[in-house]
């Protein structure tokens, strides 16, 4: 069991702000890793950072034995990383099975074959009946899958999901959870960013959490929750004293 | 020679105050309405347009003429935005780059119908004076531009910075949802934006007009020295595009005076070159990647 | 589509094929050269929508490879003796070469200043081409040595044969656009054309794709050039790279379908011949009432029908289409 991706001292700082700061993490094939943190913690910079949208100040990034830092996302994609956004980016003008051939082409340029796995994404999410519908009538949420379908069709070995959760209805949230641990149970390394704790503590096998750009902790999901700088950063400094009460559940 | 390059410096500086108002309008409205307007050089030959007629029929010196070039150009602004502009605002590139170059299209050949192509002057007792400050010839028509140019700058900063209006627009600028959660009504913000920058337009217009001809095509010259100058100054940046227009002005006039008489548009075109190829994202630029 | 409407599309593709066809024989002159007008405007737009229309690039300097092919096949006529033949692929060459440095820093920019860029390449080129005395006339441009009947020299006698050739080149403009649509380039041109960003999220070069389609873009645009001064017997700088050019180019994409494989042409049918008719009523003397109809009938595609001539007819088989079913509905009811 190799190591997927490994991010080290990865920086960046836009003007003034240091949007991140120092990162270092490791996720081994299979995982599936959480990376949580407040709003403006600097997960979805880090992303960014990751798959070639920003070029670090500092830092390497190193997927499956390949240095990510300096190549363009479209190489990044070639190499096995996918992402999803975290305001899904649909084109609007194709179709749901247009789009997610787009995703398939990377790996063949058929158009038969790339219908065919497209479609095997498309039944994946659930969106088959959908399929021939324009993307840009599609709701937020078919939206997301339709997100999700295409990163997958591109055949991904490590997959990069930015709140794919965000404004769920709890049987949505279960929905989701289960695609995504169904993505686990074949092998895809998954780096999860996502504030829905419920959905966090059932998929990820570790989590790392941000603030301020910086890692603050990281460890498996009990030691997390448990965890006094964790909470400290999420509700202030007056809930720390959670350690001392014992169990807590956020 | 050190004069000769000085008093190159020197015009370039006085018309690089005229470029600046065309281009922070255009920056003003790409901050505000993120927009690009292609039509801004127009409405800088409408401004001249409005000073000539007032000039030949009513006898009114061009500068005097800014009382109603800058208020009449404010309402078409606000015309603008409110009827064409608002429309195309949630539509995507296409349509938002057409609509303004349409109009711009449009402007220019209603006034080639109009008035025709001739080249079009006004004279004023100031017209061909020249002051003379250290062995530097500075044209009067001009100087008196500049001065009013960079009046009408620093009284935007002061608008931008020193009234909720200008605030307000400001905080539309960086963040249109969240002003709109602060009560911030974004079309109004818009249409006094808009009008704004047309009314530097027309500003320019109108000092232009003491030395400069009015004909129809006049618009393009400047509208493409404003465009550079937004891209040089960083897209947005207000106080970017004074610098950078200012800038473009001087090396357009050491162009002329060292390269030939018409080098103006190689000038132009060399510094987008420049700027593309070694800073894309302007001399104030932040982070594109 | 469905299939039936595809059935029917292969007959209305016949007999607009039939109609192309005779036009030169059943119309006199003024209206053949309308014809051919119509033909070359639809061709350089149908190069224009590949770029501005499923790549969403939006040049509006595209009079820079209608001039490159101009002079190009010029310069080789008539300093060389080369047949215009020859010197229309050469000039075809020339704009490709071209294409990649424009493309390499105009791509920096996106959305306005992409525009704003290839409007001053076309004004620089045309600066260029006003001083180049020596080899390309200036500013006075220089007229083709009238050879009579020509064709291996692409002069002829009579319109008909420039009428084929226009149509040929169209012909030609549609199959490269009906090709790249139905392949992995057009899922890939449209992506980057969609969200740049999120196409190269899924492994799509944008650069790249940009790159190749303009090389295609430039190369078609540049063979309207030759013809077109072929065909007027007359080049100078203002006609090579004359904005004019590049905003029809792009103006009967945008009213007759912007991204469509046919866009282009119904966009072509409605404006050459209402700008052709406009001026013989106004004389010719009064400049600016093309552009200023122009101007107004493309706000008002702007404002009211983004999508177009094909926006329109799409609406209206849509709403065919679904009053045809209403109606099938409806029969077993009625017994």
């Amino acid at each position: 069991m190799g190591e997927a991706l490994v991010v080290r001292n990865l920086s960046r700082r836009f003007g003034g702000l240091r949007a991140v700061q120092e990162l270092s993490f490791s996720v081994n094939e299979g995982e599936t890793v959480a990376l949580i943190g407040p709003n403006g913690a600097g997960k979805t910079t880090s992303f960014n950072l990751i798959t070639g949208y920003y070029r670090p100040d500092t830092g390497s990034v190193c997927a499956f034995g390949h240095e990510l830092v300096g190549l363009r996302p479209h190489a990044i994609c070639a190499l096995g990383l996918a992402r999803t956004f975290q305001v899904a980016r649909p084109f609007g003008k194709m179709t749901v099975l247009a789009n997610v051939m787009t995703g398939a082409l990377l790996r063949d340029r058929k158009l038969d074959v790339a219908r065919a796995k497209a479609g095997e994404a498309i039944d994946f999410v659930g969106l088959s009946a959908k399929q021939h519908a324009p993307a840009r009538d599609l709701t937020t949420i078919d939206q997301r899958r339709l997100e999700l379908a295409r990163a997958l069709a591109t055949q991904p070995r490590l997959l990069l999901l930015d709140e794919v959760m965000a404004g769920l209805n709890p049987a949505e949230i279960d929905q989701a959870v289960g695609l995504v641990g169904k993505l686990a149970r074949r092998g895809l390394t998954i780096v999860i960013v996502e504030h829905v704790m419920r959905a966090i503590l059932t998929v990820a096998n570790h989590i790392v959490v941000l603030d301020h750009g910086q890692k603050i902790a990281e460890g498996n999901p009990k030691e997390i929750v448990a965890n006094a700088d964790v909470i400290r950063a999420y509700l202030g400094t007056g809930y720390a004293h959670a350690e001392t009460a014992g169990d807590s559940r956020c | 020679m050190a004069t000769t390059i000085a008093q190159a410096v020197v015009n370039g500086l006085l018309i690089g105050g005229i470029y600046a108002l065309v281009s922070i309008g255009v920056s003003l409205i790409f901050g505000v309405v993120k927009i690009v307007n292609f039509a801004q050089g127009e409405f800088v030959m409408i401004g001249m347009y409005i000073s000539f007629v007032l000039a030949t029929s009513f006898g009114i010196d061009p500068l005097f003429s800014l009382v109603v070039s800058m208020p009449a150009l404010f309402v078409i602004g606000v015309l603008l935005q409110h009827f064409l502009i608002r429309r195309v605002l949630a539509l995507g590139d296409m349509p938002q780059i057409f609509l303004t170059f349409a109009v711009s299209l449009l402007l220019l050949n209603l006034a080639l119908l109009f008035f025709t192509a001739n080249y079009r002057t006004v004279q004023t007792p100031y017209s061909d004076t020249a002051i003379q400050i250290g062995g530097i010839y500075v044209a009067l028509a001009k100087l008196i531009a500049f001065v009013v140019a960079m009046l009408l700058s620093a009284l935007l900063w002061f608008f931008l910075h020193a009234t909720d209006l200008g605030k307000a627009m400001r905080a539309a600028a960086q963040n249109r949802d969240v002003a709109m959660l602060m009560g911030i009504n974004p079309d109004r913000v818009f249409c006094v934006a808009v009008g704004v920058a047309l009314a530097l337009a027309g500003a320019a217009g109108s000092l232009l007009m003491a030395f400069y001809p009015a004909y129809p095509m006049v618009g393009q010259v400047f509208v493409l020295m404003a465009f550079v100058a937004v891209v040089l100054g960083t897209l947005g940046n207000i106080s970017g595009a004074l610098i950078a227009s200012l800038m473009m002005g001087v090396a357009e006039s050491l162009g002329i005076q060292f390269v030939g008489a018409d080098s103006g548009l190689i000038v132009v075109f060399v510094m987008l070159l420049l700027t593309l190829a070694v800073r894309p994202s302007g001399l104030f630029g932040g982070w594109t990647r | 589509m469905t299939r039936e409407l595809v059935g029917r599309g292969g007959v209305w593709l016949c007999v607009l094929a039939a109609i192309a066809l005779v036009f030169p024989l059943v119309s006199n002159a003024f209206a053949i050269d309308i014809g051919i007008r119509v033909l070359l405007f639809a061709f350089i737009g149908v190069a224009w929508n590949l770029m501005g229309g499923y790549a969403k690039q939006l040049s509006l300097g595209h009079a820079a490879f209608f001039g490159l092919g101009a002079y190009t096949s010029t310069i080789l006529l008539i300093r060389f003796e080369i047949s215009p033949w020859v010197g229309m692929l050469a000039g075809g060459v020339v704009a490709m070469l071209a294409s990649l440095p424009i493309g390499a820093l105009c791509f920096r920019l996106r959305g306005p200043y992409f525009a704003i860029a290839t409007i001053a390449t076309a004004q620089v080129l045309m600066l260029l081409f006003l001083k180049f005395r020596d080899f390309a006339w200036g500013a006075e441009g220089t007229t083709i040595p009238n050879l009579g009947d020509a064709p291996l020299m692409m002069q002829f006698d009579g319109k008909f044969p420039y009428y084929y050739i226009a149509l040929a080149l169209l012909t030609i403009g549609l199959l490269i656009t009906c090709a790249i649509e139905r392949s992995w380039i057009g899922y890939y041109l449209v992506a980057v054309g969609e969200d740049e960003d999120a196409a190269e999220a899924v492994g799509v070069d944008a650069l790249r794709m940009k790159r190749y389609i303009y090389l295609i873009s430039a190369f078609l645009t540049a063979l309207a050039g030759t013809f077109y001064v072929q065909y007027i017997y007359f080049i100078d700088p203002n006609v090579a790279f004359s904005f004019n050019v590049s905003v029809e180019a792009a103006l009967v994409s945008i009213v007759g379908g912007i991204g469509t494989l046919w866009g282009p042409v119904l966009g072509t049918v409605l404006l050459e011949p209402t700008s052709a008719l406009l001026q013989s009523w106004l004389g010719g003397g009064r400049g600016g009432v093309q552009l200023t109809v122009y101007s107004l009938i493309l706000i008002a595609v702007i404002l009211y029908r983004p999508a177009g001539l094909i926006g329109v007819l799409t609406d209206i088989t849509a709403r065919v289409v679904k009053a045809g079913q209403a109606r099938t509905k409806e029969a077993p009811l009625d017994g």
